[in-house]
């Protein structure tokens, strides 16, 4: 479980986030979507620890797990030093991190550094060291930048399986179709404000964009970009905070 | 989770180039000391460890606290990077302390098979007497070494910028090696005649290379060459000195390892 109530986030002048509530259930997936600066990435590091909030309150259930933006660890770390941390910290045999590395094609890359594995294969390391274990809260970064179709669909099923393991899964991306697919709710952030919360359905309805529901309920074809441009557009004629 | 986090601080510290350059260059140094010092003389056997000790004090005074310095503030500001680590169920302090112990270990490490390939030299060539003192050396040198690597780390979390950090690194290693004996001559001199000297004694206590030096001449009973501010300590401190230099020195890695911590916990990554 994972619980913002009222958390913002002031960078000297500037407050990145602006007062936001938000919970995610275990086994739920919710997406931050938003334009650069938003906020999107400020929320996650709150929940990781990373930052401090400026206000309000956090909690989550079970272990953190976060795949942040960046590497997070010196790019000299080699690949089988981490995992034995990680191992450490979630409390995990470390032959079943080793397993779940060799799973992902990286058998041979366990003695290499970060820095002379290519970018996938990165993403591909610090995403499977992330998921390893019993995690409570999923946080995930941009998890797909920089990956070709075969890493991005890795992150899919990572994603999807945290939240059918029980994890809370908060992820942000810029990566609309995989947001589509994955979320049960998306927010919507500008400008460090919430300018929309909901499920798709929810969200191209107050976009006024039509959509077809198919036989399960889901959306067929989801225009999410479109969703997507109509409420950013909006929140930014009306300014953020009238669009909130 | 400690020990865990220690041994991967350890692995990163052992497999870079840092550790392994400093051993070799301060072994190249040691044994070109302990030669030097040993033909200068002619007579092998009347130089040992002491007489060549007294050179590679000065080395330990000026190198190891240099390169500690730069390598704590480099391993302080890095401590920003660790957001991915920073997330696992670790303190901020655990993060600190294992980092600056798999340092100390690695360079100490480095600093023992440098001084140790020169010891072997002087042993050799002149005899084991005065070994005990050249531990003594050796021991000296991983205290101040613990105390700038600490001190090197407070400046690396406090500047957060790899840059900025050794830059400061940098003007600290001068006001520690020169800036504080410049004060102290100052300050004898604007001291009227008779004064006590405990206003030097305690400026001595502020500077963490001139507690070594002063521990250092201490153990070759060289009280002539121990400067201004050593020779103030050893006139007022009398026998005793010794334990509180060594408490100094020891505090001087307490100390800025708690700002270091103070300072990465209050701060975002």
């Amino acid at each position: 479980m994972i619980e913002l109530r009222q958390v913002w986030k002031r960078f000297g002048t500037r407050i990145a986030l602006h007062p936001f509530d938000l919970v995610v259930r275990g086994g739920e997936t919710v997406a931050l979507v938003g334009p650069n600066g938003a906020g999107k990435s400020t929320a996650l590091r709150i929940l990781a620890g990373a930052v401090q909030a400026s206000g309000g309150s956090v909690a989550t259930g079970g272990e953190v797990a976060y795949l942040p933006q960046r590497l997070g660890v010196p790019p000299t770390t080699v690949v089988a030093d981490l995992a034995a941390l990680v191992a450490a910290a979630r409390d995990v045999d470390p032959k079943v991190v080793r397993k779940a590395l060799v799973f992902m094609g990286l058998e041979q890359r366990l003695d290499a550094s970060l820095r002379d594995l290519s970018g996938g294969e990165r993403q591909r390391v610090m995403l499977t060291l992330a998921t390893i274990g019993n995690v409570g809260a999923l946080l995930l970064d941009e998890p797909s930048i920089s990956l070709d179709i075969e890493g991005a669909e890795d992150v899919r099923t990572a994603i999807a399986s945290a939240g059918d393991r029980g994890a809370a899964v908060l992820f942000a991306s810029h990566h609309l179709h995989d947001v589509a697919a994955l979320a049960d709710r998306i927010v919507l952030l500008v400008e460090g404000r919430v300018v929309a919360h909901g499920s798709l359905a929810e969200l191209a309805a107050a976009a006024g964009v039509p959509f077809h529901t198919g036989a399960g309920g889901g959306l067929v074809d989801p225009p999410i970009e479109r969703i997507y441009r109509v409420l950013v557009r909006r929140s930014r004629t009306l300014g953020p905070a009238r669009a909130a | 989770m400690t020990a865990a986090l220690l041994r991967f601080e350890w692995a990163a510290a052992r497999k870079g180039r840092t550790a392994p350059l400093f051993a070799a260059g301060f072994a190249v140094a040691s044994v070109a000391i302990a030669l030097v010092g040993l033909s200068a003389s002619g007579a092998l056997a009347v130089q040992g460890f002491a007489r060549t000790s007294i050179s590679l004090l000065q080395l330990i005074l000026w190198v190891v606290p240099l390169l500690a310095l730069l390598i704590g503030a480099a391993a302080g500001d890095e401590c920003y990077e660790l957001e991915y680590i920073a997330a696992l169920p670790l303190t901020r302090f655990e993060i600190v302390f294992s980092r600056w112990i798999a340092w100390l270990g690695a360079l100490g490490a480095a600093l023992c098979i440098g001084l140790g390939a020169a010891g072997v030299v002087i042993g050799v060539f002149a005899g084991m007497a005065d070994g005990w003192r050249y531990l003594g050396l050796v021991a000296l040198a991983l205290l101040l070494l613990s105390a700038a690597l600490a001190i090197g780390m407070a400046i690396g979390v406090w500047a957060r910028d790899r840059g900025r950090a050794l830059a400061f690194a940098i003007v600290a290693w001068c006001v520690l090696v020169v800036g504080v004996d410049l004060l102290a001559i100052g300050l004898l001199a604007i001291l009227p005649a008779g004064a006590p000297s405990w206003p030097v004694s305690l400026l001595l206590l502020l500077d963490p290379i001139d507690l070594a030096r002063v521990l250092g001449l201490g153990l070759f009973s060289a009280n002539e060459i121990a400067g201004p501010t050593g020779a103030a300590l050893r006139a007022v401190m009398g026998g005793w000195g010794s334990l509180l230099l060594s408490a100094g020195l020891v505090a001087w890695t307490a100390l800025p390892l708690a700002i270091a911590t103070r300072t990465f916990r209050r701060r975002d990554l």
